[in-house]
């Protein structure tokens, strides 16, 4: 599991932050003590940093400066500071990346993941497996029994979904959050549409009632 | 300064020559002095006396002048004082000091409105700063919870979040000072952020959302386009119809790019279309439907103008209303732009 330090003096951010952290499969390590945060990080030696600008004792960037002596792991600010100089100082004195708060959390990720990637600890699975049932991402093909079906866009990204989630129950609504994040701008039938289209397809390959409606909840894997 | 201008202000002394010219001919004439001496002293009396008026016009016409050009030369005219030249004779010091003396007190009732306008601005600056602390955390507590009441809340924190996005933009565009950045931006990126940031609404009101090409390299300011795309995106979404549906498009025209925001919402009457971008503005849509506050286009217009972006709205009752907002490119420059999302 990737280690994620937090930096953030506000209490509710942090917790919060690391409990989304720690839902996204990452291992947060929320900072509470923040006079010997330069130690912590070279004891730790944390994948990656989210650090906010404005601390108690100290400005975030010259901490930064300060943490890229000694290490080199990716720094992402995070900070409510929005001017165009503020970024560029950041960007100058060694972050990777700069996000504004009050930050899109699903852009929050996709920047984490992004700078995880570039840094080259990222392994983020290219083959999802479920009951039998492979996913391959990369290619957006589903797979059994040697057979191969090809998906569109929208059917790939509902599937995704749901072999990430398991298990769990996925409601129509956070399908659709999910879909726009990935910029499939759509509405409530057309997500009906999809279901069925992608349902044929696993039946095809001779995955009968996959995915269950759980009526008035949502879809179960 | 004319001429007659110089004459009338003299007037009084031209006349007391004259009646001294007058006693002196009538003294002499009286005393027996012949006629011919006479004539001959009033004429050079004359000619000297013109020979000083003269000499007088012209030194004061170009007093007056070279103080004209350092008027016209100056930018901020209150500090005209400041740059006078020395003064030449007792009157222009005291002429002067007085000037120096109002424009003083100008200048700092000046400085003082500016000093406080930036105050203003830099708390209103730090107020957004502070808020944003606990909308970010209420925005992780809700995205944790991962309920319906959560996705509620998430709905309103967007709301608010507009409403604080929009106090700074008015802070911002009523004092512009040079705090914008012109880069490359693609506009794919652009537009799925400002759809991003808006998705609870837009996914609220059903919109269906379809983007064209959009593989373009644009010049602007990040933030200030994205803010403006959002709140035509709200627009959209606050006023729609049946069956909501968006579609973005791009369309190159020469060095620029054009961007097309159209909907297929209630539309605006046509009287109303030259007022849109009005401060204050609600229209009949607005009064209509409530929590219309008549900012939202008139901020647009203003963060485009120091953008130096042209905005414009073309609308139809019933029908939708397509927004254009064309950018500076230098040429569609496809697949180069890397996506890094």
């Amino acid at each position: 599991m990737q280690k994620i330090m937090i930096i953030e003096d506000d209490p509710m951010t942090r917790e919060e932050l690391a409990l989304l952290l720690k839902n996204e499969s990452y291992h947060p390590i929320p900072v509470t003590d923040f006079t010997t945060i330069e130690e912590q990080v070279i004891e730790v030696s944390p994948d990656l940093i989210l650090m906010d600008v404005g601390l108690p004792d100290k400005n975030g960037l010259a901490l930064c400066a300060d943490i890229r002596r000694s290490a080199n792991m990716p720094i992402i600010f995070v900070t409510s500071l929005d001017s165009v100089m503020d970024e560029l100082k950041a960007l100058s004195l060694g972050g990777d990346d700069y996000i504004t708060k009050p930050y899109n959390i699903p852009v929050l990720i996709a920047r984490i993941k992004a700078a995880l990637r570039r840094s080259g600890v990222q392994d983020e699975p290219e083959i999802l497996e479920a009951k039998g049932l492979k996913l391959n991402l990369v290619k957006g093909v589903i797979s059994a029994d040697g057979r191969n079906i090809e998906l569109t866009r929208n059917e790939l990204r509902i599937l995704a979904h749901m072999m990430t989630h398991a298990g769990e129950i996925v409601s129509r609504a956070d399908l659709i959050d999910t879909l726009w994040e990935h910029q499939i701008y759509i509405d409530d039938n057309t997500l009906s549409v999809n279901m069925t289209r992608l349902r044929t397809k696993l039946e095809m390959l001779g995955f009968f009632n996959f995915i269950k409606t759980r009526r008035g909840l949502g879809y179960q894997l | 300064m004319k001429f007659t201008e110089f004459l009338s202000d003299r007037a009084n002394r031209l006349m007391l020559g004259l009646i001294l010219a007058a006693s002196t001919a009538f003294f002499l004439h009286a005393t027996g002095t012949q006629d011919g001496i006479i004539i001959l002293v009033l004429v050079c009396l004359s000619a000297i006396s013109a020979a000083v008026q003269i000499t007088d016009f012209l030194k004061i016409r170009s007093r007056l002048n070279e103080l004209e050009a350092v008027m016209d030369g100056l930018d901020k005219k209150y500090l005209f004082a400041e740059c006078l030249p020395p003064a030449r004779n007792a009157y222009e010091r005291r002429i002067f000091r007085l000037l120096r003396r109002s424009c003083k007190s100008m200048a700092g009732s000046v400085s003082n409105a500016e000093a406080s306008r930036r105050e203003y601005r830099e708390y209103i600056e730090s107020w957004v700063h502070e808020i944003k602390t606990p909308i970010t955390a209420s925005r992780l507590i809700c995205r944790n919870a991962e309920s319906e009441t959560g996705r509620k809340l998430l709905r309103e924190l967007s709301q608010i979040e507009a409403h604080v996005e929009r106090v700074l933009y008015y802070a911002r565009a009523e004092n512009p000072e040079k705090d914008f950045l012109i880069q490359k931006v693609s506009l794919q990126e652009l537009t799925s952020e400002a759809v991003g940031n808006h998705k609870s609404l837009l996914i609220q009101s059903g919109m269906r959302i379809e983007t064209g090409d959009l593989d373009y390299a644009i010049y602007t300011d990040r933030k200030w386009s994205l803010f403006i795309l959002g709140q035509l995106l709200q627009n959209a979404a606050r006023y729609h119809g049946d069956i909501p549906h968006i579609t973005l498009s791009a369309e190159p025209s020469g060095n620029q790019v054009q961007l097309l925001v159209k909907d297929n919402g209630i539309g605006i009457p046509s009287h109303e279309l030259p007022r849109i971008f009005d401060r204050g503005f609600t229209g009949s849509n607005g009064r209509n439907r409530g929590g219309s506050t008549g900012m939202g286009l008139y901020l647009c217009r203003k963060l485009a103008g120091i953008l130096e972006l042209e905005l414009s709205i073309t609308s139809e009752e019933n029908c939708g209303t397509t927004v254009t907002l064309t950018f500076p490119a230098v040429k569609p420059d496809k697949g180069e732009m890397q996506r890094t999302m």
